[in-house]
């Protein structure tokens, strides 16, 4: 670059500027081409398979699937020569021009021929045509022009699975007819699991129908406020709650533990596996659109109805996990069930937290389990009862009461509970999230702002606030939101998502407008949201291995969570 | 460079498919009729009817299909359809696929992300490909291998497209990863193989820190490996000698084709000595381990190859290669012939002989069919061997004559030849040659092989004893005087009888031929006899091999006792004292002879004695009746003279091929000059060699394309158009082998824009457009480049018909300009070729077309026309320069050519002068095909004319 840069300043004081101009462009341009020149060609394979093809005695090209770049007009010239070239006669099948070799098969009255270069290895081609012309007569019905044209797409198909980007495959005649019917367990298991949903979200819409039914009945038929009949219709919704786990009585509020419920299982699932292996990621849900027979899911969707097709059974999901590779690993998980109050104050807070235990080989089963807990004096432990307990508290090691027998192992399960915890009592300093909802009416508008506070103890993740509203047909129109927000129309739920709090946003606040309505109307508030760190800052500090271990620790994978289970402003 | 195609698939004409049906099917809800519309779709994309509405309908309503062959089909469509548009820029609609795509790599269907990841691999434009890269990654975790294999093709293609390094900045250490773990053998390959093109140093660390395994490793890893080393070897050659290692443990894998790789690679990569021999030893035990007729013939290439640069090597292993004798395969037969006699040297010529000579007495044993020609193969394989090293001629020649009687013609033919030059060339052997094959004579069957033994009787008999010898033997095998009487009529031995049938019916198809001189002659029945079927005697031994062939009519044969006891008996005068014998001798000569003559015009014969051999038996018995000096020495000595000459000849040019091969071979003046003191050259690698591998799929695949200079570029311009024109256009035309590029250049000579202009083009012959012409608008006074392919399927004169159509704004109907005919010379399709006079004469035998010329010439050389036909037909001249030199008038030379189809064209020039010093004669010229016949007729009438 130096020297062109000089001739460009000794050309550009003799001539005129844009002469010059003109001349540094070139220049530059030259000093491109030399740069592309100079670039390492891509390199190419020798071994490979041109194209396989099959011909008609006459020349007639019936199928030719190429296998590297090379235009049209010349692989259609190479096969037209090569019946020309082919002898009578001859005891071998090959033939080598000046620039490529054929190796062919005569088939009745036509030829299979794989168009190679010179320098590729026969013996891997001839392999290669033996295995070909063992699939020509499995997917062609009659050995003649006629036959192969009318399999001709499926002898692409199959071809293509013996020969890939030129190289062999290693393959047989039944893998091969295998790989082309494209018959898929997975498939079919998905499909199941697909309708089964299907039939699930069916019963759910009956019932709820039924229930709304019910409700426009006793609406007519008395003179009763929106409110009864609300609670009216939570009654009827009890039962459906109950087998949810949940306390809640709201109806709108049960849709919601119905999908807060499925996520955390699907949450639980990644966290313990590689999901990406096993659980089809979320956006194969759009394939459900493609079934076209189930337009209901399709209408259903279009509503707002939030499905999930990727949940699996847990059985299937077992199965399908991917062995864990790490010898140990230890889960800690603190479950949150927190009541607060919607003028500030904690109604109730719960806190249940549990460590457990998987051990992959039964060999490892001899262990003790070193942990520290964060000195919390709120926090009661529990030991599993088998768990030696003077043990523990003098030196807050796990193991078991008769140390000649090994933890449990196996890789299906959570694993063996070792230890339980639970914190009961808490002031409002201790709360991760509080919620602040003030919903006011100006004329004839409802002004909601919302603000949350994050306690410093936690860095919440995937937080995400739903607010019931009114039924309304249309999105409340937000004023201003820190984060995201979602309307999900059919259960009337306004979600405010906030991916991360942490330091920089340890409050933020969110405002909406909507038809002027009771404030009440706005609570239960639920909340969700997942930390790492933990009340009880237990922490498994080392694995002490019982037998024969030369002193040297154990790898072992330590997972810690925080959960809301069930966090609600009432 | 053109578009590339993936796939062809034949497409019925006669079955338009409409490209409404297509789309009601495609609409439709029945699977079945939606594959087959999606096969229509894809037959006529390929056909070049690119229905673009089509794809918007496949867009809706296929693209949501839940069936797995539609989805196959559709991405088969997608392969195919037009991505970009004009300027590369990738069409927006594409957009549209990838949502599917990324669909399909989610799939719970585990083929299906199979099938989109392979049709990945063949897509090139960027833009579609980067939005799908997450879900390819994802892939290569997948459980099933079979989508794993492909997720990793599917990498390696993207990061291979231009800017794919970027899309994928972290695929290699993945790929690497994945290959740690990976258990399925085609995916490690895969995965291999992408590291190996896109990250080299990766490959070559997973190799080396696996050095152990790698004997241990599935075939097709193996490849890939050698394939690893011969590329890294040739970057880094200081690098060699750590995979040395690797391939010699390669050398004992149990799949045969990676040990034919490792042999290869070792070549490539050394030419060590021990190297070349573990290869060739490694090529020897794969010719005997291996089956295949395919398979064997390739290992003999690479062993011939391998004895063109590392001759020494190869010697020693002479007797390995000549095992693969065995086979009863003739071509493999005739290759390792072939190689082995180029290898043959003092030391090794005795074992060669001997092991030769086996397979002769083989060839007794055994009744294969085959076997009449491999002897033949074996017995020209040691005359060559006799010639080169004459010590062992003395060995060989007493075996080989017993072959004389052989019933395979070309067998004996080639022994008596044999003889006859040993016989010349070796004087010790003389005597006991002579001998010997006095002994043998009678067995001889053949009635081309007794002229030549009887020449050899009568050149070669020298002494007193052997003369007399000579005559009793040739009286014996007459028999009994005369050869007809009235009294045998009733019984001319059953021998004619049965020749009789076959004789006549052989007159009446009797057709002109080449003879051997290259002349072209209408045969006489006489000549026929001797010439197209070898006529073997099969009856009784007693009657005498001479009498019997004299009986079937072969006076040619006649007339060559006749010489041969002329000049037996006028030697005899020499040595024989005594002049009573030797009158008596005369008396017995000119008897037969006689008695010769009466048979030829006897009505027993098949036929009637031709006047040549009735000449020459007249000319010997004056000859022995006035006998004198000159005549004698004539008779005795010229003859002999003539003879030492056409063998002196022979020698002569063989030295001259030899010195012409030695000459290549030289060192170049810029050669290394090795130094015995410093490190040897030997060992280095051969970058050159591995060059060639690389040019070879660019050949292959037609990329190849030699850089022509631009002066010859502008002697092909044609000009289509006048320059008045409104449309001037010229053309250069490009011949490739299977193809001719147009490149037509349009110039727009009017002040209007020139709208929907088309170059519309039609053509004749075997001639073929490749695609559909375009329109294009051109603005005043602008020039642009029309490119159009033809395709060629056969050697023929082609025409190219063509016009320009064109629109202008004012006027509304179309305008066209007819473009002179393009006229596609055959000359380049052919080149001379080489072929031997047997094959010459069978295929002209065989083919059917033949196209008679009159030679209409102003030339008055015979050679000069000659010359001027082989230059303007660029053929070769199969007859020797010494045959056609003289000045007798007349000339007959055979030319011979080859198409780039393999088609064969055989030529005939048969020329006289006139007394007036005019030429006349015929050219004939032969092929299998019609179009090679006629045009090539045309050609020559057209180059006589133009030459005067």
């Amino acid at each position: 670059m130096f020297s062109s840069s000089c001739i460009s300043t000794i050309i550009s004081s003799r001539f005129r500027p844009e002469a010059s101009a003109i001349l540094l462009a070139v220049i530059v341009i030259l000093h491109l081409c030399f740069s592309i020149l100079l670039l390492e060609p891509v390199k190419q394979i020798k071994m490979v398979v041109l194209a396989a093809s099959i011909v008609g005695k006459s020349g007639k090209v019936l199928v030719s699937r190429q296998y590297v770049d090379m235009s049209r007009i010349r692989i259609e010239g190479l096969l037209a020569a090569f019946p020309k070239l082919v002898g009578m006669g001859k005891q071998h099948t090959y033939i080598e021009t000046e620039n490529v070799r054929y190796v062919y098969q005569p088939i009745e009255v036509l030829f299979l021929l794989l168009v190679t270069t010179k320098q590729s290895n026969i013996l891997e081609d001839l392999d290669t045509l033996r295995m070909l012309s063992k699939l020509v007569p499995e997917y062609s019905m009659s050995l003649d022009e006629e036959g192969i044209n009318r399999a001709a797409f499926e002898l692409i198909f199959a071809f293509d699975e013996v020969i890939s980007l030129g190289h062999k495959e290693s393959v047989t005649v039944a893998q091969v007819k295998q790989y082309c019917e494209m018959e898929s367990h997975e498939e079919k298991l998905h499909k199941l699991v697909m309708q089964s949903k299907i039939n699930d979200t069916k019963d759910v819409m009956k019932r709820k129908a039924n229930e709304i039914d019910k409700s426009k009945i006793e609406k007519t038929r008395g003179d009763k406020g929106g409110l009864s009949s609300m609670s009216s219709l939570s009654s009827g919704f009890n039962d459906m709650s109950i087998s949810h786990g949940r306390g809640s009585s709201f109806g709108s509020g049960s849709m919601l533990g119905m999908m807060s419920d499925v996520e955390p299982i699907s949450t639980k699932a990644k966290d313990r596996s590689r999901s990406s292996v096993t659980a089809p990621p979320k956006s194969s849900g759009m394939k459900l659109g493609k079934s076209g027979k189930n337009q209901l899911m399709e209408s259903l969707k279009a509503e707002g109805e939030h499905i999930i097709e990727d949940v699996k059974p847990t059985c299937q999901t077992r199965a399908a996990v991917a062995p864990p590779t790490d010898p140990f690993t230890l889960t800690v998980e603190e479950k949150l069930n927190v009541a607060l109050r919607r003028d500030g104050g904690i109604s109730s807070f719960d806190m249940q937290g549990t460590l457990s235990l998987q051990i992959l080989n039964q060999d490892d089963g001899f262990v003790q389990v070193q942990i520290e807990t964060g000195g919390n004096p709120e926090i009661l432990f529990k030991t599993h009862p088998n768990i030696n307990r003077e043990l523990f508290n003098s030196e807050s090691i796990l193991g078991l009461k008769r140390p000649d027998q090994p933890f449990p192992t196996g890789q299906g399960g959570d694993g063996v509970g070792l230890l339980r915890w639970r914190m009961q009592r808490a002031d409002e300093s201790m709360v991760p999230l509080t919620i602040n909802c003030w919903p006011s009416v100006s004329g004839n508008e409802t002004y909601v702002s919302i603000e949350y506070e994050a306690s410093s103890m936690f860095d919440l993740t995937n937080v995400i606030i739903s607010v019931p509203l009114p039924a309304l047909r249309d999105a409340p129109m937000v004023k201003q939101c820190d984060g995201d927000w979602r309307y999900d129309s059919r259960s009337s739920v306004l979600e405010w998502s906030i991916l991360l709090i942490d330091n920089s946003n340890r409050s933020g606040s969110m405002e909406f407008v909507v038809p002027p309505v009771d404030s009440s109307v706005f609570f239960p508030i639920s909340v969700q949201f997942a930390a790492t760190s933990t009340y009880s800052g237990l922490k498994v500090t080392g694995m002490i291995p019982l037998r024969g271990g030369g002193g040297a620790t154990p790898r072992f994978v330590q997972r810690t969570q925080l959960i809301a289970q069930d966090y609600q402003v009432v | 460079m053109d578009k590339s195609s993936t796939l062809l698939v034949h497409y019925d004409k006669g079955t338009p498919a409409v490209a409404k049906e297509i789309k009601e099917a495609l609409e439709g809800n029945d699977v079945e009729a939606k594959v087959d519309a999606m096969k229509k779709a894809v037959m006529l994309l390929l056909n070049g009817e690119t229905i673009p509405q089509l794809f918007i309908t496949i867009i809706r309503y296929v693209l949501p299909s839940e069936d797995h062959t539609i989805q196959k089909l559709l991405l088969l469509y997608l392969e195919l359809i037009e991505k970009t548009d004009s300027k590369g820029k990738v069409l927006p609609e594409m957009i549209l696929i990838c949502q599917n795509l990324r669909n399909n790599l989610m799939h719970p269907n585990e083929y299906i992300r199979g099938v989109t990841l392979r049709f990945l691999c063949r897509l090139k434009e960027t833009e579609i490909v980067e939005p799908l890269t997450p879900s390819v990654l994802q892939n290569l975790e997948h459980r099933h291998p079979f989508v794993r294999r492909n997720a990793i093709l599917a990498v390696m293609s993207i990061y291979k497209l231009p800017n794919g390094e970027q899309l994928f900045v972290d695929a290699p250490e993945m790929i690497e990863k994945a290959l740690s773990t990976e258990q399925d053998p085609s995916a490690k390959r895969n995965a291999f193989l992408m590291l190996f093109t896109c990250a080299e140093e990766r490959a070559v660390n997973y190799l080396l820190s696996n050095v152990d395994k790698v004997s241990d490793w599935n075939e097709s890893l193996q490849m890939v490996v050698l394939e690893l080393i011969r590329s890294v070897c040739k970057t880094k050659p200081a690098e060699k000698g750590k995979y040395i290692k690797i391939i010699i443990s390669l050398l004992s894998a149990t799949s045969s084709a990676v040990i034919y790789e490792c042999a290869g690679t070792l070549v490539s990569l050394s030419s060590a000595p021990t190297a070349i021999r573990a290869a060739a030893n490694t090529y020897c035990q794969l010719l005997l381990s291996q089956s295949d007729n395919n398979v064997k013939l390739i290992l003999l290439d690479r062993l011939s190859e391998l004895k063109s640069s590392h001759r020494d090597i190869m010697v020693e292993l002479i007797i390995d290669v000549l095992r693969v004798l065995s086979s009863p395969n003739l071509d493999i037969r005739r290759k390792t012939l072939d190689i082995a006699l180029d290898l043959i040297t003092h030391h090794n010529i005795n074992e060669v002989v001997q092991m030769l000579k086996k397979e002769v007495v083989k060839t007794q044993s055994g009744e294969l069919e085959k076997n009449g020609e491999y002897r033949q193969m074996l017995i020209q394989a040691i005359h060559a061997c006799a010639v080169k090293f004459p010590e062992v001629a003395s060995t060989v020649v007493h075996l080989l004559m017993d072959f004389l009687g052989d019933s395979n013609v070309a067998s004996a033919l080639d022994v008596i030849s044999f003889v006859r030059e040993i016989i010349e060339t070796n004087p010790k052997l003389r005597v006991s040659i002579i001998t010997r094959l006095l002994d043998t004579f009678y067995q001889i069957r053949a009635g081309k092989v007794c002229p030549c033994a009887l020449w050899i009787i009568g050149e070669y008999c020298l002494s007193l004893s052997e003369v007399e010898n000579g005559i009793s033997t040739i009286k014996q095998c007459l028999g009994e005087l005369p050869f007809y009487s009235v009294s045998e009529e009733s019984e001319p031995t059953e021998t004619s009888k049965k020749i009789q049938p076959t004789s006549s019916a052989m007159v009446s198809s009797r057709k002109p031929v080449i003879l051997a001189d290259g002349t072209y002659a209408t045969q006489s029945a006489a000549s026929e006899t001797t010439f197209s079927t070898p006529t073997v005697v099969q009856g009784a031994l007693t009657s005498g091999n001479l009498r019997a062939l004299l009986l079937t009519g072969d006076f040619f044969l006649g007339a060559v006792v006749a010489c041969t006891l002329t000049k037996l008996v006028l030697r005899l005068e020499e040595v024989q004292s005594s002049k009573t014998e030797v009158n008596k001798t005369v008396t017995q000569a000119l008897l037969i002879m006689v008695s010769m003559l009466q048979l030829g015009q006897s009505p027993a014969s098949p036929h009637p004695i031709d006047n040549d051999s009735y000449e020459r038996i007249v000319l010997c018995i004056k000859l022995l009746c006035h006998r004198n000096d000159e005549m004698k020495k004539i008779w005795l000595e010229s003859c002999r003279q003539s003879f030492v000459k056409m063998i002196s000849e022979k020698q002569l040019r063989e030295m001259d091929e030899l010195k012409a091969k030695t000459q290549t071979t030289h060192a170049q003046p810029d050669d290394l000059i090795d130094f015995f003191h410093l490190k040897s050259r030997k060992g280095m690698s051969q970058l050159e060699l591995e060059d060639q591998v690389q040019d070879d799929l660019k050949r292959a695949t037609g990329e190849f394309t030699k850089d022509e200079n631009d002066a010859n570029k502008l002697n092909r311009i044609l000009q289509l158009t006048g320059f008045s024109d409104p449309v001037y256009a010229e053309a250069y035309v490009t011949v490739h082998h299977y193809d001719i590029a147009l490149e037509v250049t349009v110039i727009n000579r009017t002040k209007e824009t020139l709208q929907n202009l088309c170059l519309e083009l039609a053509t004749m012959g075997d001639l073929k457009l490749v695609e559909r012409p375009q329109n294009y608008s051109l603005a005043p006074a602008k020039s642009m480049q029309i490119k159009a392919n033809i395709k060629v399927s056969s050697t023929e004169t082609g025409v190219i018909f063509g016009n320009i159509v064109y629109e202008t704004s004012n006027v509304m109907e179309r305008n066209v300009v007819v473009l002179n005919d393009i006229h596609i010379d055959i000359m380049d399709y052919i080149s001379p070729a080489v072929c031997s006079d047997v094959a010459f004469r069978t295929m002209w035998a065989e083919f059917e077309w033949e196209n008679k010329v009159a030679v209409n010439t102003k030339i008055e050389n015979e050679r000069e026309f000659l010359d001027h036909i082989i230059k303007s037909t660029n053929m070769k001249c199969l007859t020797g320069p010494s045959e056609l030199e003289g000045e007798c008038g007349f000339l007959a030379a055979n030319l011979y050519a080859k198409s780039v189809f393999g088609e064969d064209a055989l030529v005939n020039v048969s020329i006289e002068k006139q007394t007036d010093g005019a030429l006349s004669g015929y050219i004939r010229i032969r092929s299998k095909t019609q179009g090679i016949a006629l045009s090539l007729g045309d050609k020559i009438t057209l180059k006589q004319k133009g030459s005067s």
